[in-house]
């Protein structure tokens, strides 16, 4: 009772209803998030939670504590500005399949190749659901969508591959069907010094499901629960086995590389104890007369 | 003293003048202005401004990074000015096209912007080491919607500083992304830059003497309560049309209103947004109007059109949007002919059309082949529009 009255206590509760489908996954995951917050005892004020536009982005509007609703695609940016403007901030950006892969690809793999100590989760539903059921970039071949009325041709993004490849140091998956472990996950990527990307499946009966039966949520929630294997059991499987698994927990966590902000606060501190003589080429445009 | 401690001041005062760089005088100009955060994305010929934000702002305890585009660079930079951190960017034409919709979001969250366009020859790749003036348009029209734009025009080094602490303070008063316009000459021409004119910017007057933080104490009064990240109202900041608490609203009447304050709070203080400078005031027949690069050829064919018994004046605009009416109409009601020669094809020369067309002729006088237009090529069509009327 204590934990459900301070997650309300983290809530504009005068803007619900959300406008999420029934069966919607993005609540559940929000309401982990909240809870890995509630966890970790930030602070309203310090926390901010940056989204982009999309289904899932549109969590920022719930939540009562530093909250930007940025352009599609563009959040990592807006956080990195942030990040970099107020270390002492956490900040957190919720994003989307399409938002955070798509148009929003290039600044996922630079905030991972930065590893600056931003926590990403990303809602994968493998749908454009806001628009209508469109296909995304991590939609599997042969699954349908408004745009792929035959079946999707193109193949799909292993994002947790991608973002451990590009750098993250901390790169995890859970699913809705499992939520007390995905709060565990975001939990630690917050907990983490540096960039930690968190991939979360969740389904969308609304526009991926009904036109990829099952279209029931409890339904779609079991078949995501079925084909989840842990770090730990996927060790011991084969890679035809693991074909069409979802490995969930942490994937990989490196604590031996340089987080960008303190790395960048550490030459700041350098340069500010050296005289105007010390290091650096000369900038252009300079000379005397 | 800190201010003084940028690494090209100290030279400065050690030489008393120095030649220094369009460019670079725009990048010192933000460091005085209390700019610590810049994001920015490699372009010619705008990329000396980065450069010199990479070298002195880590020595002045502030932020730079090199985005991986002009798109992330803007929305950095809006991200920084959230917190409460004055934040500044610069490109060219094709970076400045890529920032347009996040420049849209930061007038729709007034969120205080400097965006530095140093232009250049257009459109698409075009000529990226040649002199143009082709983003005007872009600069007032740019990003969707119907919005509200303060936008500057620097024509020497010297403007490239005081313009830019200007474009600062605008962006902090009025709470609104400001765009400085340069164009590639003025972004790299070196000019002699003294320690007085530092000093006359700087210290004579009140208007340049700013606070660090965004927060200016003479927030216009339209402006809605700033939402600043990290204060205790923990804020929403969103790009949906939204009413006070910052949270949307569908509601026809708060979304008209919401609207009509943002162009409101630029609309209604042209007084303080439109600066200018005229020469030779109420003496011409014919007033050269002109920005930029082009004012330095129109000033110098006011000394040549002198010369040669030709009554000019020239109205040298510093601000391009919010439109200077007044002054244009003021000048418009005295001369027979308005001279606008701008290195496009008659982008501002349209609007002063639209301002001055009851009262005088104004006439276009474009060039995009790269080049500068020339006091003698002014001062030529000055003598053949008034050759030609004495001839009527």
């Amino acid at each position: 009772m204590a934990e459900r009255l301070a997650i309300e206590e983290l809530l504009h509760t005068e803007h619900l209803p959300h406008l999420w489908c029934p069966g919607c996954g993005i609540g559940t995951v929000t309401a982990a998030f909240l809870r890995a917050i509630l966890d970790l005892g930030l602070k309203r004020e310090e926390t901010v939670v940056v989204g982009g536009i999309g289904c899932s982005s549109r969590a920022v509007g719930y939540l009562d504590v530093g909250t930007v609703h940025a352009i599609h695609g563009r959040a990592l940016a807006f956080a990195t500005g942030i990040k970099m403007a107020r270390p002492d901030f956490t900040v957190v950006v919720i994003t989307g399949d399409g938002d955070g892969a798509a148009i929003g690809g290039n600044h996922l793999i630079h905030a991972c190749r930065r590893n600056i100590d931003v926590t990403c989760i990303l809602f994968n539903n493998s749908v454009y659901g806001m628009t209508g059921g469109q296909l995304s970039p991590t939609m599997e071949v042969g699954r349908r969508a408004s745009t792929a009325p035959y079946g999707q041709v193109e193949p799909a993004f292993d994002l947790c591959a991608l973002a451990r490849a590009a750098g993250a140091t901390f790169v995890a998956r859970g699913t809705a069907a499992e939520v007390r472990t995905l709060q565990k996950l975001i939990k630690q990527g917050i907990e983490h010094h540096g960039f930690s990307f968190i991939e979360a499946i969740v389904p969308c009966p609304t526009e991926y499901g009904r036109r990829n039966p099952p279209a029931d949520p409890v339904q779609m929630l079991k078949l995501d629960k079925a084909r989840s294997v842990s770090v730990a059991e996927a060790a011991k499987l084969t890679a035809s086995e693991l074909g069409g698994k979802l490995v969930t927990g942490v994937l990989d966590q490196d604590t031996s590389k340089p987080e960008f902000q303190a790395a960048y606060a550490a030459l700041v501190a350098r340069m500010r104890a050296s005289g105007p003589e010390d290091g650096g080429a000369p900038p252009a445009g300079e000379g005397r007369r | 003293m800190e201010r003084w401690h940028y690494h090209a001041l100290q030279e400065a005062i050690d030489s008393s003048t120095m030649l220094v760089q369009g460019n670079r005088a725009c990048a010192l100009g933000a460091l005085d202005a209390g700019v610590r955060f810049f994001a920015g994305y490699p372009i010619t010929p705008s990329s000396e401004i980065m450069e010199t934000m990479a070298y002195e702002l880590p020595r002045v305890g502030g932020v730079f990074v090199q985005m991986e585009d002009e798109i992330a660079s803007i929305c950095a930079c809006i991200g920084a000015a959230l917190t409460g951190t004055l934040a500044m960017t610069a490109t060219s034409g094709p970076g400045f096209s890529l920032m347009q919709e996040a420049i849209g979001y930061a007038i729709m969250v007034e969120a205080p912007v400097v965006i530095v366009d140093v232009m250049r020859a257009g459109p698409s790749t075009g000529r990226p080491t040649a002199p143009a003036q082709g983003d005007v348009m872009q600069a007032r029209w740019g990003t969707h919607g119907d919005h509200p734009a303060v936008v500057l025009a620097a024509s020497n080094v010297a403007d490239m500083y005081r313009l830019t602490m200007a474009a600062v303070r605008f962006a902090q008063r009025f709470r609104t992304p400001v765009t400085l316009l340069a164009d590639e000459v003025v972004g790299h021409m070196r000019e002699s830059f003294s320690t007085e004119l530092i000093g006359r910017y700087r210290l004579t007057s009140g208007d340049f003497d700013f606070t660090p933080g965004y927060l200016h104490p003479e927030l216009v009064r339209e402006v809605h309560p700033p939402h600043v990240l990290g204060s205790p109202t923990h804020p929403h900041v969103t790009g949906l049309i939204h009413d006070e608490t910052g949270f949307p609203t569908n509601d026809p009447q708060k979304s008209e209103q919401f609207l009509r304050e943002l162009h409101d709070k630029v609309g209604n203080h042209r007084d303080e947004l439109c600066l200018y400078d005229v020469k030779n005031e109420g003496r011409g027949r014919v007033c050269i109007v002109a920005y930029g690069s082009c004012a330095r050829s129109a000033r110098a064919a006011l000394k040549l059109a002198e010369q040669e018994g030709l009554p000019v004046e020239v109205l040298h605009l510093y601000t391009l949007f919010p439109l200077p009416v007044e002054i244009i109409q003021t000048v418009a009601r005295r001369v027979e002919f308005m001279l606008i020669p701008e290195l496009n094809l008659g982008q501002y020369a349209r609007e002063v059309r639209k301002m001055a067309e009851n009262w005088t002729t104004v006439i276009s006088m474009g060039k995009v082949d790269g080049t500068l237009i020339t006091p003698r090529e002014i001062v030529d069509r000055v003598a053949e529009l008034i050759g030609k009327y004495e001839s009527v």
